[in-house]
């Protein structure tokens, strides 16, 4: 084990212009946000994003002028609708989108994991997305069966956000959580993890539980401290999303040009993550946390 | 007590085709009217169904299976949804995932922006050029449920932009178009089995056409051919659709949703 603690910052510059990079988390929860921030600091371009249910790590990075592609299953905002930016910018033709339904999705990640270069899927036939050029067929060789093929997510990086991790990059979960995701389909098939989390633990923690390390430190190439993260969308078991300032963020995103200034207020114009949380409030951010246990 | 509310209506009508021992699948949804079709009616029929006759209906709610309904609180945070009761999660979501291609799920319940005369779906996009005119969220999963529920329901508010004759893209494969059909894909059964909006009910004919059934106390053939951009079939002799029983009126206003919390909107 070698120690793998950067600044957010220095996490964030192992993605480069032109990536593909799955982006973990789902809904608004676990919204990798703090390296997402980063990236628009740190200007990089014409990412390719592979994600499943996203939200505010996609519309962020769009609305800074960062994607020029994007495949998954869902973008929007949950509760708050449409995620702004993205839907304006796959009008307008600035995004290329290709939209995969679940099990689709699900089979790319874990294909990555298992390192195949597809898998077969069970066909959904009669839908759009099954008649693209990049859903073949393929033949069961044991029952003639004809199946869907689907490429392996081949992402050059993967940024997650999560609860806690060791300077080594053992990241760990609670043993009670939400589970509604595929962030640890996404770090199995990784090539060049990144990982925020809410805190940094002693090593001599995480190892009395090996089990809740659920990504271990083989597959991290940097792990950072980001507390609130996530903000201002939620980490389970840890804090709630600010629904004011989901609702400041999707006004904003809403009108033409809008979403500049707000970047310029919460990003560009800020220096780095701690002075991010300095300027929400850390009164305002305590606010949301929800009780442990 | 009071005549039962359009969303009354819906939830029974609902619960009336639910069986015992059967696995129904409810999503997540978000908020307002959206969240009382795909969330708020579907959990209220289940319930109903539970306690008037399938005690062995299970549901699915989201990411937990069986959940603890006899609370549901007015805001769903997240720290709610993460402390939910229920008997299981699965340790990531590609495990609900794989329960739906394997044909775990009996009913689902869908709603959708565009709804077609043959059942096809669309959450995806508006518009059929190069780039779409309107952006909608994706695909979800709602692809696997209309190929791998048994009998997905549809949960809609009627009105002539969602229903449409033709989507503008497939998301979710209902009957096709007469032409191409469930069978001549190779799919063995399934497809929409009925459609339940807030003024009547349809259900599908052998081919795959939407066919109203029924129409709600006071409402008018006029009123729902109105709300509709294509002329369904019409089932010989047209009736309306049975009241909800007092006692049902009565599980739903005071065991299942006191609060008001499913049906507000």
């Amino acid at each position: 084990m070698r120690v793998k603690l950067t600044s957010v910052a220095e996490a964030a510059s192992l993605v480069s212009s032109g990536d593909t990079v799955a982006v973990g988390g789902s809904l608004l929860r676990r919204q990798p946000l703090a390296l997402a921030r980063e990236l628009v600091r740190q200007e990089v371009r014409d990412l390719t994003l592979l994600t499943w249910a996203s939200s505010l790590a996609t519309d962020l990075l769009v609305g800074a002028g960062c994607v020029r592609a994007w495949e998954g299953i869902y973008v929007g905002m949950w509760w708050q609708g449409a995620a702004p930016n993205f839907r304006r910018a796959v009008e307008r033709g600035e995004v290329a989108v290709t939209d995969h339904s679940e099990s689709v999705m699900t089979a790319k990640f874990r294909a990555a994991a298992m390192g195949l270069p597809f898998l077969p899927v069970k066909p959904i036939r009669g839908t759009s997305m099954s008649e693209r050029d990049d859903v073949r067929s393929v033949t069961c060789p044991y029952t003639g069966v004809e199946l869907h093929a689907t490429a392996a997510a081949r992402a050059d990086s993967t940024i997650l956000h999560a609860y806690a991790g060791d300077e080594f990059g053992n990241i760990v979960w609670p043993a009670h959580r939400d589970s509604d995701d595929e962030d640890l389909i996404m770090a199995a098939g990784s090539r060049r993890l990144v990982v925020s989390v809410e805190r940094i633990i002693p090593h001599s923690e995480g190892v009395r539980r090996p089990n809740l390390t659920y990504i271990p430190h083989t597959k991290v190439a940097a792990v950072c401290e980001a507390p609130f993260g996530a903000y201002p969308g939620s980490c389970d078991t840890i804090y709630d999303e600010d629904e004011a300032e989901l609702e400041r963020w999707v006004a904003a995103g809403k009108r033409e040009g809008g979403f500049d200034a707000y970047l310029a207020e919460t990003v560009r114009d800020v220096a780095d993550h701690e002075a991010y949380l300095d300027a929400v409030g850390r009164e305002r951010l305590t606010s949301l946390e929800v009780k442990r246990g | 007590m009071a005549e039962a509310t359009r969303n009354e209506l819906m939830a029974f009508a609902i619960s009336e085709v639910l069986r015992d021992g059967e696995l129904v699948f409810v999503g997540v949804g978000t908020s307002g009217r959206a969240f009382t079709l795909a969330v708020g009616v579907p959990l209220v029929a289940a319930r109903l169904a539970q306690l008037r006759h399938a005690p062995d209906l299970d549901i699915y709610w989201g990411n937990l299976l069986s959940p603890d309904l006899s609370e549901v609180p007015e805001r769903l945070t997240q720290d709610a949804i993460t402390r939910w009761p229920g008997a299981h999660a699965p340790a990531d979501v590609g495990s609900k995932v794989d329960m739906l291609v394997r044909g775990e799920f009996d009913v689902s319940f869908e709603s959708a922006a565009q709804i077609d005369r043959y059942g096809n779906l669309n959450i995806t996009r508006i518009g059929v050029g190069e780039t779409p005119t309107v952006r909608l969220v994706g695909c979800l999963a709602q692809p696997e449920h209309l190929a791998f529920v048994r009998r997905p329901i549809i949960v809609a508010d009627l009105s002539s932009r969602v229903f449409v004759e033709k989507v503008d893209y497939v998301t979710s494969f209902g009957y096709g178009d007469g032409v191409r059909t469930r069978e001549s894909l190779g799919y063995d059964g399934g497809g929409p089995e009925l459609v339940v909006t807030d003024m009547a009910l349809f259900d599908f004919t052998p081919s795959g056409r939407m066919r109203l059934t029924s129409l709600y106390p006071g409402v008018t053939l006029g009123d729902v051919l109105s709300r509709m951009s294509f002329e369904p079939d019409i089932v010989e002799g047209l009736t309306e659709s049975p009241g909800v029983p007092e006692s049902a009126l009565r599980a739903i206003r005071e065991e299942i949703d006191p609060t008001n919390a499913l049906l507000r909107v």
